[in-house]
């Protein structure tokens, strides 16, 4: 037994050494690196994203394009992962000299951005140039403002938006040019539409699209302006307009027209274009595809409001890029060289017409690959035309909470219990008692 | 015993001369720096961790004690996941193993061409679970999927297989035994081949019936490898997660939120250290006691040769 405890206790002094050299290498690790690295003479700028498949081709050609555009930076794109494997990434080498120049994180992580501490604003280098932001999308650059600062540049951009089957519309001798604008008609048409095998209407189950619809209102999702004023303590996504859209969902699955197509974007095009449903929300970002590879004409209109309601616009959604702080200044500018870059009129044109994103630049709209583009696929005409006629105010410029990802899960839970014929009311007070609970949690660290 | 034996004699080594528990020490020195570095100091850290809230980065900032393991028992999510992983380790794991019994009996036939389905039976072996998933979930997708058109052939109607909280779990579970049935029917034919051949010769002397030779010969021989097979089954069921994060999410109303991925979840998605690390902690907990029951129970029933 003495023996064992020797043993024992060792082990013991073993751990409890690694420990302290863990601890140690921590303290460490907030030195700040003031040498730039080089690549052949030029500045390295190293560049994390999350887009995979062609959306990754086309971030490549666009970095090779800047590279061979001029002779003193270097740009690394790297592919992280999708947004969640790359911001776990982000977290471990985040304000050491291992972190990337630039970092591409989605909209939602905006709030959690700013509060690791270990982002620059791009703010700084807007003003020390004087830079010229009024070609920007206001509706777009919002987003990722906050108290009037700038803090990532926006990049990649999508809005939700109403993607109905023509064909099918003109079956149920339905008007295919025009799409349901309000929830009332949107019953009426898929009432119409669900025969056979078709039903008439689907939303993903992701918290996104309720977002969407709640601020297509004029509705908040937390308090404190949406957390724009400060720190949200509550949700309250459960007012008068997040019930309109559960009672619709709630309704309309009962009804028989609603068809639940899960979590799986890919599942619910499918859906789509194996004409199950004949008409659902879809990001734009997905239009071009849709329009491209479906056997029959495809519709794109607004979010539709509840009668009687002003329609206020929607929310963007996608990605911007974050700077670094705590790496070299040089780099810092370098990196800034290639978000102007990416930022200018022709590659704007260039990525909107091959990605369905939007162009942050709104000059872009006027480059002539687009004009092309639009009128071989207007559906994408739509989509820049919605977040054009968007009115600038809280609920559209989205909230901001360090949570988001959780609260969107809430919202699932919520949406999902629906199909299980739970009162909307209760299932969205559920999912904002949980939110606030995650809410508590969050403030208290800080 | 022989282990009591042996601790016996150490004790009298020990006492003798101290060098002896060096050089022990100096042989056991590679096994324990590797397992501090990879297996004793991430526990440690995960128990520490449990105890307080974190900054996105897992860095500790406030200490709340006990905090997170109060609120996982008294919240109904953590319930939900405890069931969930229980159901699926109860569907996963019989039917798995029974499975791949049946499979490996058949397959210890003496027969010609018997090479051939002895490939195709242990074939999902070589796939990774992403790969294995995502057939599934093309087989499970509703609109276009496999599944239902056989539903409808055989004029059923059709199911929502991955969307309906009632079916998730069977659903992943169906897909979880073909993918492990692979692995278990190796392991056990291996077994199989074992056994002495004498025996069965005798048996057929002796005039038994095919049932009582099974009964009487095959699986007291077997039970061995069937001990093996249990444990490491259980093990991996417990910790079941490529095929929930590929096809289900953990959705639909949490109905298929396993413990591991629950974790998973909190740790790196909605970057919950703390609580992630009590769960884990209690899932350990959870795990050592099944598998020392299992040692317990199991080692009674055990032949060995």
């Amino acid at each position: 037994m003495k023996m064992k405890w020797k043993v024992f206790l060792l082990m013991v002094v073993a751990v409890f050494a690694l420990v302290a050299c863990g601890e140690k290498k921590e303290e460490g690790s907030g030195e700040k690196s003031t040498e730039a690295p080089k690549v052949d003479g030029k500045t390295e700028v190293v560049f994390w994203h999350a887009m995979s498949g062609q959306l990754e081709e086309v971030v490549n050609k666009l970095v090779s394009d800047f590279n061979a555009s001029q002779d003193k930076i270097a740009v690394k794109a790297v592919f992280q992962g999708t947004y969640e494997e790359a911001i776990t990434k982000f977290n471990t080498v985040a304000g050491t000299k291992d972190a990337p120049t630039i970092m591409q994180t989605f909209e939602v992580g905006t709030k959690y951005m700013i509060d690791t501490g270990k982002i620059e604003p791009v703010q700084k280098f807007i003003d020390a140039e004087k830079y010229d932001t009024s070609k920007w999308e206001k509706n777009i650059t919002n987003y990722y403002a906050v108290d009037g600062v700038q803090y990532s540049m926006p990049f990649n951009s999508s809005t939700p938006i109403l993607m109905y089957n023509k064909d099918a519309f003109k079956k149920a001798g339905l008007d295919p040019e025009n799409p349901p604008k309000t929830y009332e008609e949107l019953k009426v048409a898929a009432k119409a539409l669900t025969t056979g095998d078709q039903k008439g209407f689907s939303i993903l189950n992701y918290g996104w699209f309720i977002e969407e619809l709640i601020a297509a209102q004029g509705g908040l999702f937390v308090n404190e302006e949406n957390g724009r004023k400060g720190d949200a303590t509550e949700a309250v996504f459960n007012g008068k307009e997040g019930q309109n859209v559960f009672n619709l969902i709630s309704d309309m699955y009962k009804d028989g027209t609603f068809y639940n197509t899960g979590q799986n974007w890919d599942d619910m095009r499918a859906a789509f274009q194996s004409g199950k449903i004949a008409m659902y929300l879809d990001s734009s970002a997905g239009v071009r595809g849709i329009a491209e590879q479906a056997p029959f004409e495809v519709g794109a209109g607004y979010l539709p409001v509840p009668e009687g309601t002003d329609w206020q616009g929607v929310i963007i959604g996608g990605a911007s890029l974050w700077m670094a702080n705590g790496i070299a200044e040089e780099q810092q500018q370098a990196a800034w060289e290639f978000m102007k870059y990416l930022t200018s009129a022709e590659v704007q044109a260039q990525w909107h017409v091959n990605t369905g994103y939007f162009a942050i630049n709104t000059d872009a709209y006027n480059q002539d690959i687009v004009k092309t583009e639009w009128e071989k696929y207007p559906q994408l005409k739509v989509t820049v035309d919605q977040l054009g006629a968007t009115k600038p105010s809280t609920a559209t410029q989205g909230a901001l909470i360090s949570v988001f990802p959780e609260a969107r899960q809430k919202v699932v839970n919520a949406m999902e219990s629906l199909y299980q014929g739970a009162n909307p009311e209760e299932a969205l007070n559920q999912a904002v008692k949980d939110t606030n609970q995650a809410l508590d949690m969050a403030n208290r660290k800080k | 015993m022989i282990a009591g034996k042996a601790q016996g004699q150490l004790k009298i080594k020990a006492r003798r001369s101290m060098p002896s528990f060096v050089e022990g020490l100096l042989y056991l020195l590679p096994s324990i720096l590797l397992f501090s570095v990879f297996l004793f100091y991430p526990m440690l850290k995960t128990i520490y961790l449990s105890f307080f809230l974190t900054d996105a980065q897992g860095n500790a900032e406030l200490f709340v004690g006990l905090e997170h393991y109060s609120n996982l028992l008294q919240s109904t999510a953590f319930r939900t996941s405890m069931k969930a992983t229980l159901l699926f380790v109860l569907y996963t794991v019989p039917a798995g193993i029974i499975l791949a019994l049946f499979l490996a009996l058949l397959a210890n036939q003496k027969l010609k061409g018997i090479g051939f389905f002895r490939t195709i039976f242990s074939s999902t072996m070589g796939m990774s679970v992403a790969a294995s998933s995502v057939i599934w979930l093309f087989m499970y997708n509703p609109a276009i999927g496999l599944g239902n058109m056989m539903m409808k052939t055989f004029g059923m109607s059709e199911m929502q297989w991955l969307l309906s909280p009632d079916t998730a779990l069977i659903s992943v579970a169906i897909s979880t035994i073909w993918m492990n049935t692979g692995f278990s029917f190796m392991i056990l034919l291996g077994g199989l081949h074992n056994i002495d051949s004498h025996l069965y010769e005798s048996g057929k002397i002796a005039g038994v019936s095919d049932f009582y030779t099974l009964r009487k010969i095959t699986l007291p021989l077997l039970s061995p490898t069937l001990l093996f097979i249990v444990t490491v089954s259980l093990i991996n069921s417990f910790q079941t997660f490529g095929q929930i994060d590929i096809l289900t999410k953990g959705g639909p109303m949490e109905s298929t939120n396993v413990i591991v991925y629950s974790i998973y979840k909190d740790a790196f998605v909605n970057f919950n250290i703390g609580s992630a690390s009590a769960q884990a902690v209690l899932l350990f907990a959870f795990i050592l006691i099944v598998t020392i029951l299992q040692f317990k129970w199991g080692e009674k029933r055990v032949h060995y040769q």
